[in-house]
């Protein structure tokens, strides 16, 4: 059970520090094109975020803004957003991920929709690790046991 | 904010005296008055008290105030933003403010936590004329320790100090604390039920410490701790009233 | 100007290896993680002056904040294990 920290210096500057670190991890994914970054390691940033939050503010609170049905969702979701572009590709009728094929649906040029679609795909990416590795670190460090399966033990009829 | 309420609790208790024209009644309700607001205000009551009567007083979490910390948060975060990526086309523009709408609907209730009474302009014109002082005090701080590291027999007179800070919220807490810590020479260990225990070098650094001035600077600029005595206010009301 | 950035990276470097030497030979564990964590301040400036040497520091600005970040957290994590014996 991950316990709040008791030290009121750590606990204010990480709740002053967690918006900043979620936007530079937004602006790492989305600046992919132009300068080091990307969908992985902008995911890898924002999962940090939460893993900070999770750290200095115990189990509950952080419980409240990203449990693990969220997390199991949200990295269901990146993935849809991936093979879903490629799908799409697809349907139009030329290889997958070619996203050439796009810009008659966008209304822009080819190179531009490859620009484009090169972004959603990493959007994708970034939304699934960012969900992973939040779920990893919360299933390896409260052991799979969780204070509201404690008491349910022995009322269980088999 | 304790001063306005004890102004306004002696203008209440003197217009109480005038309608009930410095009857027994009155009197008795007018030093009820003054009575509470002192309690309230006090200087002995425990920190943590007067944390939850502030906060019931302002009722720091409410809904209504949500909005204005999501606008303010949005253009912190959007100011952010252009500060990272230095183009100013459309695209990227309307990128930022989608991806600052994500986060400021998400993390609202984070970076303004303390509702706090005041005035905004006079604590950001205070915080901006005070920095140049910060550094001053570190640039100074370095030098006395570069000599104290420097010289051969090293003088140093490590002590751990404690005191009681006469600041309230934990911003301000923070805030002191990382001063204390950023100026060379000392450091802040813990902070325990609102003391402060503090590792400094040696007797002059310490002797810095002790006047309490960086306390002073901060209190000034976030506008807090700002006390009066309740006696002086005791002693003028019965003046007011002698010479009405 | 190349050359003063060029000796001040190196100076740094090998001041690395003093902290390098708290951290084998720490006695204890809070040595060594401070010792670490001091190595992380020093690479994060070494990547800065690389930067300037290399006249792109845009996107060495982006590699060091994101060091920087990573060994916050790791300090933080490290010293509330040490400090609740063995729990996060």
């Amino acid at each position: 059970m991950i316990s709040i920290s008791d030290d009121i210096i750590i606990r204010t500057v990480s709740r002053v520090l967690v918006p900043f670190i979620q936007i530079y991890a937004l602006y790492v994914i989305m600046h992919g094109h132009h300068s080091p970054g990307g969908g992985f390691q902008g995911g890898v940033i924002l999962g940090a975020s939460f893993i900070l939050y999770l750290i200095t503010h115990g189990l509950e609170d952080a419980k409240e803004r990203m449990s693990e049905l969220k997390a199991g969702l949200f990295s269901s979701f990146g993935l849809l957003i991936y093979s879903g572009i490629g799908l799409l590709c697809l349907i139009k009728g030329s290889n997958y991920l070619d996203y050439g094929t796009l810009s008659t649906l966008l209304r822009v040029v080819p190179a531009q929709a490859r620009s484009l679609g090169i972004l959603g795909v990493e959007i994708g990416v970034g939304i699934a690790v960012m969900a992973v590795m939040f779920s990893i670190f919360f299933d390896i460090s409260t052991g799979g046991v969780l204070p509201e399966d404690e008491e349910g033990l022995g009322t269980r009829n088999e | 904010m304790e001063v306005t309420v004890l102004v306004q609790a002696v203008y209440k208790a003197f217009e109480i005296l005038e309608k009930g024209k410095n009857s027994e009644k009155a009197r008795e309700e007018a030093r009820e008055l003054l009575y509470t607001s002192a309690k309230f205000t006090s200087e002995t009551k425990a920190i943590t008290e007067k944390q939850e009567a502030r906060a019931l007083l302002l009722s720091a979490k409410q809904p209504r105030l949500a909005l204005r910390n999501f606008t303010l948060t949005f253009f912190i975060l959007f100011a952010f933003w252009i500060l990272l990526s230095g183009r100013f086309d459309y695209f990227h523009l309307t990128l930022g403010g989608i991806c600052s709408v994500l986060v400021a609907y998400l993390c609202h209730d984070l970076l303004f936590f303390n509702i706090r009474l005041g005035d905004f302009r006079t604590r950001a014109r205070r915080f901006l004329l005070a920095g140049p002082w910060f550094m001053g005090q570190i640039f100074s701080a370095n030098l006395h320790v570069a000599y104290l590291a420097l010289s051969p027999k090293m003088p140093i007179d490590p002590q751990i100090i404690r005191f009681k800070t006469k600041l309230e919220s934990d911003i301000s807490w923070v805030g002191l604390a990382n001063s204390i810590t950023l100026t060379p020479g000392t450091i802040t260990v813990d902070i325990r039920e609102g003391e402060f225990f503090v590792h400094a070098l040696d007797q002059k650094v310490a002797y810095d410490l002790n006047t309490g001035e960086m306390e002073d600077k901060i209190a000034h600029v976030i506008m807090e701790a700002d006390h009066v005595y309740i006696q002086d206010v005791l002693d003028v009301a019965s003046i007011f009233g002698a010479l009405k | 100007m190349n050359n003063f950035l060029l000796c001040l990276g190196i100076g740094l470097f090998t001041l690395v290896f003093l902290c390098l030497y708290r951290g084998i030979f720490g006695p204890g564990i809070l040595n060594r993680i401070a010792a670490i964590s001091a190595i992380g301040t020093k690479t994060l400036v070494i990547l800065l002056i690389m930067g300037f040497i290399y006249n792109r520091v845009d996107m060495f600005v982006d590699i060091s904040m994101v060091y920087a970040l990573l060994n916050f957290i790791g300090t933080i994590t490290a010293a509330k294990y040490l400090e609740i014996g063995g729990e996060i």
